[in-house]
């Protein structure tokens, strides 16, 4: 089990030095000199030469990869170029709209999609198990974003029970922070869970059909004990590979919902961001977004270690 | 037992489409994007109105007997900016499908013959970019190398690449072991041509209903795009803009923001029913399981 | 004579419009074993499925089953929950996928008996490790937080019978309990089925399609035959008089020896085909460490033999006894970690892909699964005609339809069916089209992986025939590879046999297996079953 977490970790940390080299890679063929763009073209040439060195521009790359590396590692992402703070302190103050936000989606979708998916399976081929499928199929279909257009038409505009969009900020007390929360989870969430429910749907008639469940039905024991203590946790695999993928998808997934609510996340951040070709907000955005997903991978894994014994030796 | 299996191969494609006939799903799905690609393939020749004029005196109006969708703040003909607008949903959802085949099923089905080292490399690359989150990338690249439908293309292809080549590994990996490849093996056919002639066909299934799922995520993504402003361009019509367009309306002319959401929705639901249906009809281990 | 723990009168048995299961009556009674014989399709599984009332959804039954005297056709699901696992037990076919892979022995044996007689965990736990003690399986060496990955073919079989008789049920029905396995591993299951049915005084329905297994082991017998019972009685009367056609035609094709010239004289006797020396395969072990691997596995350790032309040879031994992977390294298919192999004059493991065509041309190989052997995608004149890639120069049209027909009608099967796909053949049929597709560059030698061993004893036999007059007519070499004895009697000249990676015996194959020189080898043929020999000891006891 050590030696599987370990071998893991090194895989992680593979991943991540590489997709780090990609996204550095990636941002310094950008066309546009950062210095000239923070300056204006009105700057003189002096000036943006003062600005390169300082900003540590006129350095060699493999040098700069690594500065940027290791200062990354000691929690400094450099200055952003347009709002000159702290990129730490930027990311810092998006990510508690940006990660309760997603939690909460996750949470919704999971609520909903296990017991709708389990429902299903147990009812296979009934009207109830049509009828939820079919509901399901629609769920994927629909974009969020159009989703939660609506969810503003429907519930701010029409009823005003919730703000249409904008975040007032967790000082401003957690019923009114949640209440603007709410509309983007369930804007991202409902989808989600209709592929999580199809996913444990059909896990579940998967794992029904093997032989192991024959057995157990031969002990006696009846169909829904067998769902509930065999059944289950075999379709758990595929089920949390699909939650692990979720998270992800939730948290950088937020950037057109937090578009459309005008919420002052972290896919909001990056969006503006590539627009203003502040490049050093970008890669901080994007390389802690893929730390998120490499590291809930990770996760997902050990869980797989959890909920399956044939893996732990591996 | 023998004698309900002799058939010829003439019956045994008539047995493949009564099989398809009788699946609702195929069928629904079926219907829903041949109707699609109908009305895409008409707007090249016909719409309703021309949805390049604007007709400031016709705005905003609700669905009628003229505009059976309504008009748009600009007095554009909603169903005429619906019709050219599936064009390029289509055409950049299925691009993009074809890149990830092109790239994603040679790779795949490389790794499965090599395994070892290769595969070993192939396969981690493909772990590097699946940890992008996709949209976000996308945004990325549309937004660096300017927005626009070719780059939305290339950035939605570029995570269909590891998605085929894993669907495409995965299948030759379980076939590889088998014993008529074995015995391929024996016959001294090379890993090429054993991919070319067995794996491939025997793959095609699974590669089929992954397309159609691949394509719908695209139609999404392109719509997804268009809205933020970094896929379809203005003036050509795309829904994703037209949803974009649509929300400072919502109040006023909540239909701009309903048709263009339906488009997308029946576009995304035929092409997940007809992929389900495929694979009910294409994948006898499936069938054999209900 | 006890009363009946089981009757079955009238069963029929129906899934949407076919009909599956015809008029069957059937008894047992508390202690006896009632044989349940049939080929593939003949309903003895569905017949095991109607007493647990596990059928498909769409199955209609019609008739009645009544266990200890109650009805259970018409008994509630409620009851049947009470009956199954506390008096009616079941074990299955597949002891690989029978077991629930992340629920350690224990619990899957403790569980049953806390359902169904209310026991809390350590109760459970502490009953299921006497009934695992009792199949064999004590607790000191194999601890209940075993999971089932940790165990054996034949040690996850006896969790199932473990499972199955924990609560000392009244009837086992044991579906093909030992199919999946060796014949050695066989044997020790039928013991100890045996040995829990004497001492529980159980009824017990042994399904199988090996006519030997169940004159073995059965009191009564039932031969079944398109979902009807061709003949029941006592297994000594039955067997012996063989008064039914179907069963002394199955009798006869579960003992058959095929007519075969070359049987005594093998032909052109001194030239040596393939010749194998000091080959080793040794497979990475399981890491143990984040950098460290075991020792590796010695599949293949240290086998020098020689086959030469014309003989037809046996190689065989339990499974996990490194057969199949010998057989591979033979075939080219992968290579020896040491040793080398050579083929008529060329040594093959050496050789890379291109250099090996005129050795592959030779050498072709028949699989066991008729079923796997065939890409589904493809004609079979395709799949038969894939050796012909090997030839030096392509063939034309003609000539290659010529050679796929020859090839086609020399296994006894139509050239016209080279147009038609895999799936519209029978297993048996497949196996000669298998054949076909082997013979068809006229190879010096043919390695045939457990050829008959997923096949109904008619068509078994029916194989071996073809076999042997290939033998005859084109003098063709054979390595057979095989657990099953009988095999090995009815049609090979020599027989080696392989333990643990090494050959451990070799000679004559009569001379082997009369006068066997070496334990493992005594072991494989007192497992074996053999119908004369159990008919004559039935014989006796019944006198």
């Amino acid at each position: 089990m050590l030696s599987y977490a370990l071998r893991r970790i090194v895989i992680v940390v593979i991943t991540l030095l590489a997709a780090s080299v990609v996204v550095f890679a990636v941002l310094e063929i950008v066309p546009g000199d950062p210095a000239r763009l923070m300056l204006g073209i009105n700057a003189t040439d002096d000036a943006v030469a003062a600005l390169r060195q300082q900003m540590g521009l006129d350095q060699p790359l493999v040098l700069r990869y690594f500065a940027w590396i290791g200062g990354m590692l000691s929690g400094d992402f450099g200055r952003s170029y347009t709002y000159s703070v702290p990129v730490i302190d930027l990311i810092r103050e998006r990510l508690v709209v940006s990660l309760p936000l997603a939690l909460m989606a996750l949470a919704l979708s999971t609520a909903i999609a296990i017991p709708v998916g389990v429902f299903s399976a147990a009812r296979r081929g009934t009207a109830a198990d049509t009828g939820v499928m079919a509901a399901t199929q629609l769920g994927i279909a629909i974009p969020n974003f159009w989703f939660a257009i609506l969810l503003v038409y429907v519930f701010a505009i029409a009823l005003r029970l919730v703000p249409a969009g904008g975040f007032p900020g967790w000082e401003a007390g957690i019923g009114k922070a949640l209440a603007a929360l709410i509309l983007p989870a369930i804007a991202l969430a409902l989808p989600q869970a209709a592929i999580l429910a199809r996913v444990t749907r059909s896990a579940l008639l998967d794992v029904l059909g093997e032989d192991y469940i024959r057995t157990a039905r031969a002990k006696g024991l009846p169909a829904r004990l067998v769902l509930r203590r065999h059944a289950l946790r075999n379709a758990l695999i595929p089920v949390l590979t699909i939650l692990g993928l979720q998270f992800a998808f939730l948290l950088a997934g937020t950037i057109i919902i937090e578009n459309v609510f005008y919420l002052p996340g972290l896919g909001r951040l990056g969006f503006q961001a590539i627009t203003q070709r502040d490049l050093i907000v970008v890669e901080s955005v994007v390389v802690l977004l893929v730390a998120t997903v490499v590291i809930v991978n990770f996760l997902v894994d050990l869980a797989y270690a959890w909920a399956d014994p044939r893996l732990r030796r591996r | 037992m023998a004698g309900e299996l002799i058939a010829t191969e003439h019956e045994d494609w008539r047995h493949f489409v009564g099989k398809a006939l009788r699946n609702r799903s195929f069928m629904a799905g079926a219907l829903i994007t041949v109707l699609v690609v109908a009305v895409a393939l008409v707007s090249f020749v016909w719409t309703p109105y021309d949805v390049t004029k604007l007709i400031i005196a016709d705005r905003l109006q609700a669905p009628s007997g003229a505009h059976w969708f309504g008009t748009d703040h600009f007095g554009r003909d909603i169903l005429s900016m619906i019709m050219v607008g599936s064009r390029n949903s289509i055409a950049v959802a299925l691009i993009a499908v074809g890149i990830g085949i092109a790239i994603g099923v040679p790779l795949g089905t490389l790794a499965a013959a090599k395994r070892g080292a290769l595969d070993e490399i192939l396969m981690r690359a493909s772990d590097i970019v699946f940890a992008f989150p996709a949209l976000l990338s996308a945004v990325m690249i549309t937004a660096i190398f300017g927005p626009g439908a070719v780059n939305a293309v290339i950035a939605i292809g570029i995570f269909n690449i590891p998605v085929f080549a894993r669907v495409a590994r995965g299948g030759a990996l379980a076939l590889w072991p088998r014993e008529f490849v074995l015995a391929a093996r024996a016959s001294g056919k090379r890993a090429g041509l054993i991919t070319v002639q067995h794996i491939l066909p025997n793959i095609a299934n699974l590669l089929v209903v992954q397309g159609t799922i691949q394509f719908s995520l695209g139609i999404l993504a392109e719509a997804g795009l268009s809205y933020v402003g970094l896929g379809t361009q203005p003036p050509a019509p795309s829904w994703g803009r037209m949803l974009f367009e649509a929300q400072t309306m919502m109040a006023i002319a909540p239909h701009m923001a309903i048709v263009p959401g339906v488009a997308i929705i029946v576009t995304v639901l035929g092409l997940n029913l007809l992929g389900d249906g495929l694979r009910d009809v294409l994948d006898p281990r499936l069938r054999r399981q209900r | 004579m006890t009363d009946p723990v089981l009757e079955i009168e009238n069963l029929s048995l129906s899934i949407g419009d076919h009909p599956i299961l015809k008029d069957i009556d059937l008894t047992v009674r508390a202690g006896e074993v009632l044989g349940l014989v049939g080929e593939s399709g003949s309903g003895k599984s569905m017949t095991a499925q109607s007493v647990m009332r596990l059928l498909p959804h769409a199955a209609r039954t019609a008739g009645s089953i009544r266990f200890a005297g109650e009805e259970i056709l018409a008994a509630s699901e409620g009851r049947m929950c009470e009956l199954r696992g506390d008096d009616i037990g079941m074990v299955f076919q597949e002891p690989m996928t029978a077991l629930n892979p992340v629920k350690t022995i224990g619990e899957q044996v403790a569980e049953g008996i806390r359902f169904h007689r209310g026991l809390d965990r350590a109760e459970a736990l502490d009953r299921a490790s006497q009934m695992l003690d009792r199949v064999g399986l004590p607790e000191s060496r194999f601890p209940l937080t075993r999971y089932p990955h940790e165990l054996s073919g034949g040690q996850r079989q006896r969790v199932v019978i473990a499972i199955a008789c924990a609560l000392r049920p009244k009837l086992l029905i044991a579906d093909e309990p030992t199919t999946a396995l060796d014949v050695v591993l066989q044997a020790q299951i039928l013991d100890l089925l045996r040995e829990l049915v004497a001492e529980d005084d159980m009824g017990l329905i042994l399904i199988s399609h090996d006519l030997g297994v169940v004159a073995d082991m059965a009191d009564r017998i039932t031969i079944l035959r398109h979902g009807e019972v061709q003949e029941a009685g006592e297994t000594a009367t039955v067997l012996r008089e063989q008064k039914h056609p179907y069963t002394r035609r199955l009798a006869e094709a579960s003992t058959h020896v095929p007519i075969w010239a070359n049987a005594q004289t093998p032909p052109d006797g001194e030239k040596r085909l393939l010749e194998l020396d000091d080959v080793a395969r040794h497979f990475p072990s399981h890491r143990t460490g984040l950098f460290r691997r075991g020792e590796p596995t010695r599949a293949v350790d240290g086998v020098s033999f020689s086959v030469r032309s014309g003989h037809s040879v046996a190689l065989v031994g339990q499974s996990g006894c490194g057969k199949s992977t010998l057989a591979r390294m033979i075939l080219a298919l992968d290579r020896p970690t040491a040793g080398t192999i050579s083929f008529d004059g060329m040594e093959t493991s050496a050789l890379d892909e291109h250099a090996l065509r005129p050795a592959r041309r030779q050498m072709q190989v028949v699989f066991q699964d008729p079923y796997g052997s065939f890409d589904p995608r493809q004609k079979i004149g395709h799949s038969v005609a894939e050796p012909l890639h090997l030839m030096d120069k392509p063939l034309t049209r003609p000539e290659r339809r010529e050679r796929i027909a020859a090839a086609v009608e020399e296994v006894g099967m139509q050239p016209s069916d080279a147009t038609k796909y895999p799936h519209e053949f029978s297993g048996g049929q497949r196996q000669r089209l298998a054949i076909a597709r082997a013979i068809i560059t006229r190879p010096k030698l043919v390695v045939a992986d457990e050829p008959v061993s997923a096949l109904d004893v008619s068509i078994r036999a029916q194989i071996l025939d073809l076999f042997a007059r290939l033998n005859d007519d084109l003098g063709l070499a054979f390595l057979f590879i095989t657990h099953d004895l009988t095999v090995a009697r009815a049609i090979t000249h020599d027989v080696m046999v392989m333990d643990h990676g090494k050959i451990i015996e070799s000679g004559r194959t009569g001379d082997v297996l009369d006068h066997p020189g070496h334990e493992v080898t005594r072991r494989l043929i007192a497992a074996a079953p053999d119908l004369q020999r159990a008919i004559q000891r039935r014989s006796a006891g019944v006198r």
